[in-house]
């Protein structure tokens, strides 16, 4: 007959027992109570910035999950290197490959920084003449950013001042969009009045010379938006057009 | 009250080593270094700024976690400090609780006064409206590292030194990706989906407490945002800190 020695009876042993179900039910209710917060704040919270696709087609953009969270402190670092970059080509070969990619890693890093989609595009445009990837640069950013007053009015600017020949109808198209976004300068109505209708759109240019005159609180604005639009009716009701449409100069870059 | 004098000496214990100086002038280094970067930066100086003295408060706070917190319970062991604790009625999750809070208070503190000289930097150049948004980002900077450190102490109650940081910097890095594990696993089969929404639930949900996006914009951040982040934080590190009393309870020193 085989006897089974029951060990004696220990508080101390009985309590541990107790602590350590008490600490295991506590982290499970706790766990719970985590998981559940974490998947609604996935839920509910905007998004930093879409990048799945990045796990697997590597870009520059491959480089804000390597960022650990600091994306924004990685994207003034970049910021830097890119203005030195500038700097470089500006002073010696006028050659700027890799800008555009440079200021795409950039604007991917960072949305919110708006700065380097702007300097990037107008020196893409200007100093490395290649309009195409200027234009695109400001669009993605758009993209990226589509309230923002700031970025329309620039790339309204960058179509305005297109080196060989400015394009004033998409100049007018995002000068409009700035003005009734946040962000954009004051002028942005002035501008897409004044594009229009130097564009030949006379009809647009009449609406939005009479925004500028009925909103703005400027004086002075308002008096050039009253003598522009006396200036259309008249065009259109003589069918001269050249009374309001102004032939503008072609833009051209200097560089010293 | 036990839990509370466990944690004034933690906090003493950490500013005695000259941890917490070391930290500020650090910080104030670093700052000093934007500023004189800032001529660099073609007009966005203050941003400059604004993110990299938001960034050193979490990647300084990360390092005093790895060096010191993953050393708390386990340099009392080395030295046999814990038994003259331990022999005393002092419940061990309250000796584990004060450990935490001790060094959460440290960081805490560091995380304000770094917070207070960004504040007074960005003030200085005209820009006294960043004060909501900077104090936002050192808020969840702070919930941060509290989470971090928890994890910490639970390995430091477990394991080396060593073991403790690399465990803890690994929890940290996969922390920072779980946004992006979720994203990946809503693509994924229905198995391997479970797999990793699990993975992306054990793992701290860092990316919730990072508004350092809209800090250098000077934007402030929604109040769901906080109390989002407030209540997971506390959620998180009671989960990790019970998980720890329960290793530590039925942990023998002999």
């Amino acid at each position: 007959m085989i006897a089974r020695v029951v060990p004696p009876a220990s508080p101390v042993r009985d309590a541990i027992r107790r602590r350590m179900v008490l600490a295991w039910a506590a982290a499970l209710v706790f766990g719970a109570g985590a998981c559940g917060l974490a998947a609604h704040a996935a839920a509910t919270l905007p998004a930093p910035a879409p990048f799945e696709e990045l796990a697997y087609y590597p870009s520059g953009q491959a480089l804000q999950p390597a960022t650990l969270g600091h994306a924004e402190s990685a994207a003034d670092l970049a910021w830097l290197r890119a203005v030195q970059y500038y700097g470089e080509h500006r002073q010696t070969d006028l050659r700027f490959t890799q800008m555009r990619h440079v200021f795409e890693i950039l604007g991917a890093l960072s949305p919110s920084f708006e700065s380097p989609s702007i300097f990037g595009a107008f020196g893409l445009a200007q100093e490395g003449r290649d309009f195409a990837a200027a234009e695109q640069l400001l669009l993605n950013a758009l993209e990226r950013r589509p309230r923002s007053g700031r970025l329309a009015f620039e790339l309204g600017f960058l179509y305005f001042v297109r080196p060989g020949g400015r394009d004033l109808r998409k100049a007018a198209e995002y000068f409009e969009l700035a003005s009734r976004l946040p962000g954009s300068p004051a002028s942005a109505a002035r501008f897409a009045a004044a594009s229009s209708q130097n564009a030949g759109d006379l009809r647009m240019a009449y609406q939005l010379w009479s925004q500028v005159r009925a909103e703005s609180p400027n004086r002075y604005l308002r008096e050039i938006a009253e003598r522009e639009i006396e200036k259309i009716a008249q065009a259109i009701a003589t069918g001269r057009e050249e009374i309001a449409v102004r032939r503008m100069g072609t833009p051209a870059v200097i560089l010293h | 009250m036990i839990a509370l004098l466990v944690a004034q000496n933690t906090f003493r214990e950490v500013v005695r080593d000259r941890v917490l100086m070391g930290l500020v002038i650090g910080g104030l280094v670093l700052l000093a270094v934007t500023r004189i970067a800032s001529p660099l930066a073609m007009g966005e100086g203050l941003r400059l700024t604004v993110d990299l003295g938001l960034s050193s408060i979490s990647w300084l706070g990360l390092l005093v976690v790895l060096t010191v917190g993953t050393a708390l319970v386990s340099k009392e062991i080395d030295r046999r400090t814990i038994f003259n604790l331990l022999s005393r009625p002092l419940p061990r999750p309250f000796y584990l609780l004060g450990k935490w809070l001790g060094l959460t208070l440290a960081l805490a503190t560091v995380a304000a006064i770094l917070g207070a000289a960004l504040w007074l930097v960005v003030t200085l150049l005209g820009h006294a409206n960043y004060a909501g948004s900077i104090a936002e980002a050192v808020l969840l900077a702070t919930l941060e590292l509290a989470v971090i450190n928890s994890l910490a102490v639970m390995f430091s109650a477990l394991s080396t030194p060593l073991l403790s940081a690399l465990y803890t910097l690994g929890f940290f890095l996969g922390g920072q990706w779980c946004g992006d594990l979720r994203r990946f696993a809503s693509h994924c089969p229905a198995e391997l989906k479970i797999m990793l929404e699990s993975a992306a639930n054990v793992l701290p949900n860092l990316p919730l407490f990072n508004m350092r996006t809209l800090a250098s914009a000077g934007e402030l951040t929604s109040w769901t945002h906080l109390g989002l982040a407030g209540a997971y934080a506390a959620l998180y590190c009671a989960c990790v800190l019970s998980l720890a009393a329960a290793a530590f309870e039925s942990r023998d020193f002999k």
